[in-house]
């Protein structure tokens, strides 16, 4: 877990520091942080062994409700 | 849009290189088992003409990303939300590439190390070649690609004394049903994928030699795809064909007194890392397109983490992604890879069509 979070403060640190620079506009700032939060929330759940159900079970859910995959 | 141009050569070498991809470790043509050369043959050609409707997409679209193309036929709002769906798809795509690299590497090279490990300094080093742009990306394939048949002729070489070139005999044992159930599997992957490459194309510098690159590619991968397995099944024979997960591989390792199991690692580390990065980069071109963001560097980073957390989440164990790559993901990618750029040809032709009517009818 404190990997997880170590590895992610790294790596937004050292990318927040070059937006913050070159004065980027806030929509690249949300987008961003939509991303890296996304991640990071999932890279904790599955670090914590919770792991939540995953796109390509939701994916063949909606395959085999359609009939397409038996 | 950026000014960076690649040559033909450059754009055939990536094309062979993300075709080849992960088909070191996911074939779906051997579900046809005896008869999977038939399906590879089959699904080459379905596939060659799935690479011309792109082509044609991009020719008659000229100097137009797919997102713009989608924009500019189908309007701001539709165009939009179909462009994030296609961001998700390559992110989704990327992250299975990862996962397939991530599996494999595990299972024969590292056993003891983390799959995030490996999977994560592979993603650090694909970012730097993304970020480093198109160009870059077309001077790496330049670089590394050759290696790839090199390899592939070098096991299969080594391997001439020990084989039965009976092996794929009795030829449509089961009918035809399975050959082209293998023949559509294999012309979704990875055919198909290269709808990716719409968001590339722009970038080449002689738009005429767009259909011969993409024809020569798809001709390469099925001649390749058919080298290695008739080398597979003559040495390991059908029934064990059927058990091993990672064919290549094993046959690698049947080699006697010469290790060229690295050899399969490479091979699989230009493929796939030439389909990680163009996925990734169209994915990242798509979504700064979408968003109005001028430079597509700001979110590689973000991105490629997203698809290194996805590639661990997306299944539970090597079993399941074999299973899923070959039963969901076919039918998964019609919509992507059929249906919308079908639609958008359609589309594409009625509107150079339609000026020269308005002249014929003043």
């Amino acid at each position: 877990m404190a990997i997880v979070l170590a590895a992610f403060i790294i790596l937004s640190l050292y990318d927040l520091q070059r937006f913050i620079r070159k004065k980027e506009q806030a929509k690249v700032f949300v987008i961003y942080a939509s991303l890296m939060a996304a991640s990071l929330t999932v890279s904790l759940l599955l670090a914590a062994d919770k792991r939540p159900a995953s796109p390509a079970q939701l994916i063949e859910w909606i395959l085999k409700m359609i009939g397409v995959v038996k | 849009m950026e000014k960076a141009r690649i040559s033909s050569i450059q754009l055939f070498l990536l094309l062979t290189g993300f075709l080849y991809g992960s088909t070191v470790i996911i074939n779906p043509a051997l579900g046809a088992k005896n008869d999977a050369w038939l399906a590879i043959i089959l699904g080459g050609v379905g596939g060659a003409l799935l690479m011309g409707v792109y082509v044609s997409i991009a020719l008659l679209n000229p100097s137009r990303t797919l997102v713009e193309i989608l924009r500019d036929r189908s309007g701001k709002f539709v165009g939009n939300a179909v462009s994030i769906l296609y961001i998700w798809y390559f992110v989704h795509l990327a992250s299975l590439v990862f996962r397939n690299f991530g599996e494999f590497m595990v299972t024969v090279t590292f056993p003891e190390t983390p799959m995030i490990i490996v999977i994560g300094i592979f993603a650090v080093i694909l970012v730097y070649a993304v970020n480093s742009g198109v160009e870059v990306m077309g001077r790496l394939s330049e670089l590394f690609m050759p290696v790839v048949p090199v390899v592939v002729l070098i096991i299969s070489l080594s391997l001439i004394t020990t084989r039965d070139f009976t092996a794929f005999l009795p030829v449509l044992e089961n009918g035809m049903a399975p050959v082209l159930k293998a023949a559509f599997g294999f012309i979704t992957f990875p055919f198909g994928e290269t709808i990716a490459f719409l968001m590339l194309f722009p970038h080449l510098n002689q738009k005429g030699n767009l259909k011969k690159i993409a024809a020569l590619s798809a001709l390469f991968l099925v001649v390749l795809c058919l080298v290695i397995f008739m080398r597979d099944i003559s040495v390991l024979g059908s029934g064990l064909m059927q058990q091993a997960t990672f064919i290549p591989h094993l046959t690698s390792l049947l080699i006697p007194g010469l290790n060229v199991e690295p050899l399969v690692d490479i091979n699989l580390l230009i493929g796939g890392g030439t389909k990680i990065s163009v996925c990734i980069y169209a994915a990242v071109k798509a979504l700064s397109q979408v968003s109005g963001i001028g430079d597509y560097r700001k979110l590689t980073t973000a991105i490629t983490t997203f698809c290194v957390v996805l590639s661990i989440w997306v299944y539970e164990n090597v079993l399941e992604m074999l299973s899923w790559a070959e039963k969901v993901w076919p039918y998964y990618s019609i919509p992507f890879q059929m249906v919308i750029p079908l639609i958008l040809l359609f589309l594409s032709l009625k509107k150079r069509v339609k000026p020269s009517n308005v002249r014929n009818g003043s």
